[in-house]
């Protein structure tokens, strides 16, 4: 069977689609959509494992919304970066970007130092910055520790 | 735009060497002439942590430039006790003063200050994060004793993990082009592999070694640290390396000629006293530049001419 006739998730009238997922990153993207209170109640459909030319295997997410925030953008870029985020209308590609890491992360990851001045002042946002990015590298800007991005918890 | 001191990453080259030539520049000046130059200014000196030498040179450096200075040394004595929060301080102080100099166990408080504050912060150490006012003189003693820094061999013996002194040196010494460095500690308090991974578009060689003894022969300068206590989270894992290595006459008699030891200060046992009366011994030089240097900062912030 060629590739082509492999029967992938329903195509969505209107909405969002991440393809382009290295498998396996997909789980990873869920938790951030479910920790989004406007995901609440929004149709997502999930699609493991898919043959890809491009990276061997991938993840599919298609989700019945019209926008995600650019804070969910962002932590999706953070934890898979490169994948493709599609808006979709009735039935057609409207816009297609592939998202990269800011430059500037700001109040998206907690730092891991419990010596850092974000984990001890109330209120004070965390930021980082992308130092590395081919090694996934930031910078907390307060206490100037070097982590990798997957060390690091989001916040949502 | 109001200049702080945070962090030795905020400096260029040139703003270090400008630092330092201010520095030669003020030592110069008669005690006399320096006392007018930042008359009716005051200082708010924050220090949230205990300290002796950055504190008190601070303060003298400020009244003898004709300034004042307002302040406490320790957070007990604060509001910040009564549950004030940090920047509630902060913008307290900010009215009764023109500079604010801090210093604060955790990481990053200055630098926080800095960006909530529109009075010019400097950083007196946050944690085990930067100093960069010590990392200036530490300079400023090598300028001093060497008349260069690219080409010199140094050795950091002691506490590399959380020592802020050496971790500033460390990436100031880097701008200037030092490529390689002796790195002396016992196991537990190895330089933290993220200060190793820096990129400055040249190698860098860290020569790591357990024993004191191989930074005689191969050092220009042996930068002794003390094992801090107050860094560790447990007594028991201080009592096992608090005296690991400990520099005395004897050891530095087949030192080389011009080899310069160096220690930010307070010290404990890792230099023995009879060390003071080498030719060696430069810490004491070292503390005393900490005065020039924080004048030239001083200076350098309120924009006087010199």
């Amino acid at each position: 069977m060629s590739n082509k006739k492999i029967q992938m998730i329903p195509k969505i009238r209107s909405g969002i689609v991440i393809d382009h997922i290295p498998a396996g990153d997909g789980v990873r993207i869920l938790e951030i959509l479910e920790r989004d209170p406007r995901m609440k109640n929004v149709p997502v459909t999930f699609g493991m494992n898919y043959q890809s030319n491009k990276l061997g295997a991938k993840d599919m997410i298609k989700i019945q919304k019209d926008d995600l925030s650019e804070r969910t953008i962002q932590h999706i870029s953070l934890v898979s970066p490169g994948v493709t985020i599609k808006r979709i209308r009735d039935f057609e590609v409207v816009e297609k970007v592939s998202v990269q890491p800011p430059h500037e992360l700001i109040n998206l990851l907690k730092c891991l130092n419990p010596g850092c001045i974000t984990q001890n002042e109330p209120g004070l946002k965390t930021k980082f910055i992308l130092t590395d990015p081919a090694r996934n590298q930031v910078t907390c800007e307060y206490c100037e520790r070097v982590f990798s991005i997957h060390e690091l918890s989001p916040i949502i | 735009m109001k200049k702080d001191v945070i962090s030795m990453h905020d400096l260029t080259l040139e703003d270090i060497q400008c630092y330092l030539k201010t520095a030669g520049i003020v030592e110069q000046i008669p005690l006399e002439e320096r006392f007018r130059l930042l008359t009716g200014k005051i200082m708010a000196s924050l220090f949230f942590e205990a300290s002796t030498r950055t504190r008190l040179s601070f303060e003298a450096a400020m009244y003898r430039l004709g300034g004042n200075v307002i302040g406490f040394a320790e957070q007990g004595a604060t509001s910040v006790s009564k549950g004030e929060s940090f920047s509630d301080t902060i913008h307290t102080v900010e009215s009764y003063s023109d500079v604010i100099v801090i210093r604060h166990p955790k990481e990053g408080t200055a630098r926080h200050a800095a960006q909530i504050s529109f009075l010019p912060v400097i950083n007196a150490g946050d944690g085990t994060n930067q100093h960069p006012t010590q990392t200036l003189l530490d300079l400023y003693t090598i300028i001093k004793n060497f008349n260069k820094i690219e080409g010199l061999r140094i050795a950091f013996v002691g506490d590399l993990k959380y020592s802020r002194t050496v971790h500033s040196l460390l990436q100031a010494l880097m701008k200037f082009k030092v490529n390689e460095f002796m790195l002396v500690s016992p196991e537990s308090l190895r330089l933290p592999e993220y200060l190793k991974k820096v990129n400055m578009g040249f190698p860098v060689t860290f020569v790591e070694t357990k024993k004191l003894e191989d930074a005689i022969p191969y050092a220009d300068i042996i930068y002794m640290t003390r094992i801090q206590r107050e860094r560790f989270p447990d007594d028991i894992e201080y009592e096992k390396v608090k005296d690991s290595f400990c520099l005395n006459a004897n050891m530095l008699k087949s030192a080389p000629e011009g080899l310069k030891v160096l220690h930010p200060l307070p010290r404990v046992n890792e230099i023995a006293p009879d060390v003071d009366s080498t030719p060696y011994a430069e810490y004491f030089a070292q503390a005393k530049n900490g005065l020039i240097m924080r004048q030239a900062i001083l200076l350098n912030i309120f924009e006087v001419e010199i």
